[in-house]
């Protein structure tokens, strides 16, 4: 038996599909790729006077890897290096307030720059940093007047802060955002493809139709995969048991996705029992149902999730 | 009144007030609402804990509930709302405020509370609170008008409409003396 594939490589040009699944696969590389940039930016007090030796931590928010470094004598630091992302900073300096950033933004084109200034310990009252809420709860009251998180018996897990599982969830959900939108772009050349399809197939012996289908069905079958990959890299977090909509919509999956991959062997194998002036038959002639009950699955899946955030 | 009946009463109460005496969370339930135009959605927890401890006629209550034990029906929908509450990071959502001892004896209190989530501490004013005793307990029943922006928390959206900024969070404690 003949791989489907290798079938395109004996017509004169290079097979559509084989170009959609090239400029595919291309894409995915690229967006793998490492690229890194550089953070810096310097640390001043209240007064804006340089605070050296403060310790500047840089956690990426997609790993939760963690580097840290010193300020020099001008108050200033400097990331080499860092992989492309986002980045939360903390600065601890004696003295001072701990300083956490929100996200910022570095990539391989310029460098990021980001200057912090510090307030003194005794005058600050601002909103707890992430370390607060693990101190604050640890400590029990010493007068006893007031119950503290300890008094109250959660575990550690519980309270301890996890930003691990943060840059996790972080990842998940920027992943999931990009699987959402592919998927609702994919029904696009879905649909076309089955609508191409009433002209491919049966009686028809158009080669342009058949030829329309066919690539529509490959760019289908590529944004499929694009969108399949960002739901299966996804990252999975710990302990969660599945329930609600989102069951349905995994269940959807172990359909569609053989179905996405069944579909274009067996269109294939009848691309070219047609092509040659045969009748489309055997195992080629379930083309069609299978395409059918494929869709039905991806569309099912789509609407289980969409009506909610 | 004579004096030997004000005296009496006075070494019967005095004491008690200023004794220290201890409230403990007993059943409850936490369910915060977030609406949008094409979807209504209840998180629920039963996995609040909290102590009060009166002193001087006062008494300080602490509540707190692990972000994660909110559940919407959806794992999937709580894990997003457990990412952009930043839930891992603040597990946990602490409430605080002080009441007078004699509050326990009212129909209706007006609590200021201090709420600390998502690494945000926010405080409410005279949020109104409904009390029951019965047996002992004391069942106390409101809503904490909170919104999204008090935590600075960006509003999730669906099909690229985001949700509504208020999340009223319904709350129904029965709390027992220690």
């Amino acid at each position: 038996m003949r791989w489907p594939i290798f079938l395109y490589r004996q017509s004169e040009s290079p097979s559509p599909l084989v170009i959609c699944l090239f400029v595919g696969l291309t894409t995915s590389l690229m967006a793998q790729s490492a690229e890194t940039g550089v953070l810096t930016g310097k640390v001043t007090d209240s007064s804006g006077a340089a605070v050296a030796n403060a310790t500047v931590t840089a956690t990426s928010l997609d790993t939760g890897q963690m580097r840290s470094t010193t300020t020099r004598a001008d108050g200033s630091y400097r990331f080499d290096g860092l992989k492309k992302g986002s980045f939360r900073l903390k600065i601890e300096a004696p003295g001072f307030t701990t300083l956490e950033t929100s996200s910022v933004q570095v990539d391989s084109t310029e460098m990021a720059v980001l200057d912090a200034k510090l307030q003194t310990a005794e005058r600050t009252s601002s909103p707890p940093a992430p370390t607060m809420q693990e101190s604050l709860p640890a400590a029990p009251s010493s007068s006893k007047t007031e119950p503290s998180l300890s008094d109250l018996g959660f575990s550690p897990e519980q309270t301890q802060a996890n930003p691990k599982e943060q840059a996790l969830l972080d990842k998940r959900t920027r992943m999931l955002r990009i699987h959402q939108r592919m998927g609702l772009i994919t029904t696009i050349p879905l649909i076309t493809t089955l609508a191409l399809s009433v002209n491919a197939g049966g009686k028809s012996t158009s080669n342009a139709d058949r030829t329309a289908h066919l690539v529509m069905g490959a760019i289908t079958g590529d944004l499929y995969g694009i969108t399949a990959y960002y739901a299966i890299r996804a990252p999975r977090i710990k302990g969660t048991k599945t329930k609600g909509p989102i069951k349905f919509h995994k269940t959807m999956a172990w359909i569609h996705g053989p179905g996405m991959i069944l579909t274009p062997i067996l269109g294939a194998l009848a691309y070219d029992q047609k092509s040659n002036g045969e009748k489309v038959h055997g195992i080629a002639s379930a083309h069609g149902p299978v395409a059918i009950v494929t869709a039905g699955a991806f569309g099912a899946a789509l609407l289980s999730v969409s009506l909610k955030f | 009144m004579s004096k030997t009946a004000l005296l009496s009463l006075c070494l019967l109460v005095l004491p008690a007030l200023a004794a220290d005496q201890q409230w403990i969370l007993g059943q409850s339930t936490l369910s915060y609402h977030v609406s949008h135009p094409l979807h209504q959605v209840d998180g629920v927890s039963h996995a609040a804990r909290g102590k009060g401890i009166c002193h001087a006629g006062q008494c300080d209550f602490l509540i707190a509930v692990p972000v994660k034990s909110f559940d919407s029906g959806d794992s999937n929908r709580d894990l997003h709302m457990l990412q952009v509450t930043r839930g891992a990071e603040f597990p946990m959502v602490t409430m605080r405020t002080r009441l007078p001892v004699s509050a326990a004896t009212l129909p209706m209190i007006n609590a200021d509370l201090e709420i600390e989530f998502a690494g945000q501490t926010t405080r409410y004013r005279q949020v109104p609170f409904k009390l029951e005793t019965q047996a002992g307990e004391i069942r106390i029943t409101g809503i904490i008008p909170a919104t999204l922006p008090d935590f600075k928390i960006d509003p999730p959206s669906l099909l690229t409409i985001p949700v509504k900024t208020e999340i009223p969070v319904r709350v129904d404690m029965t709390w027992r003396p220690e």
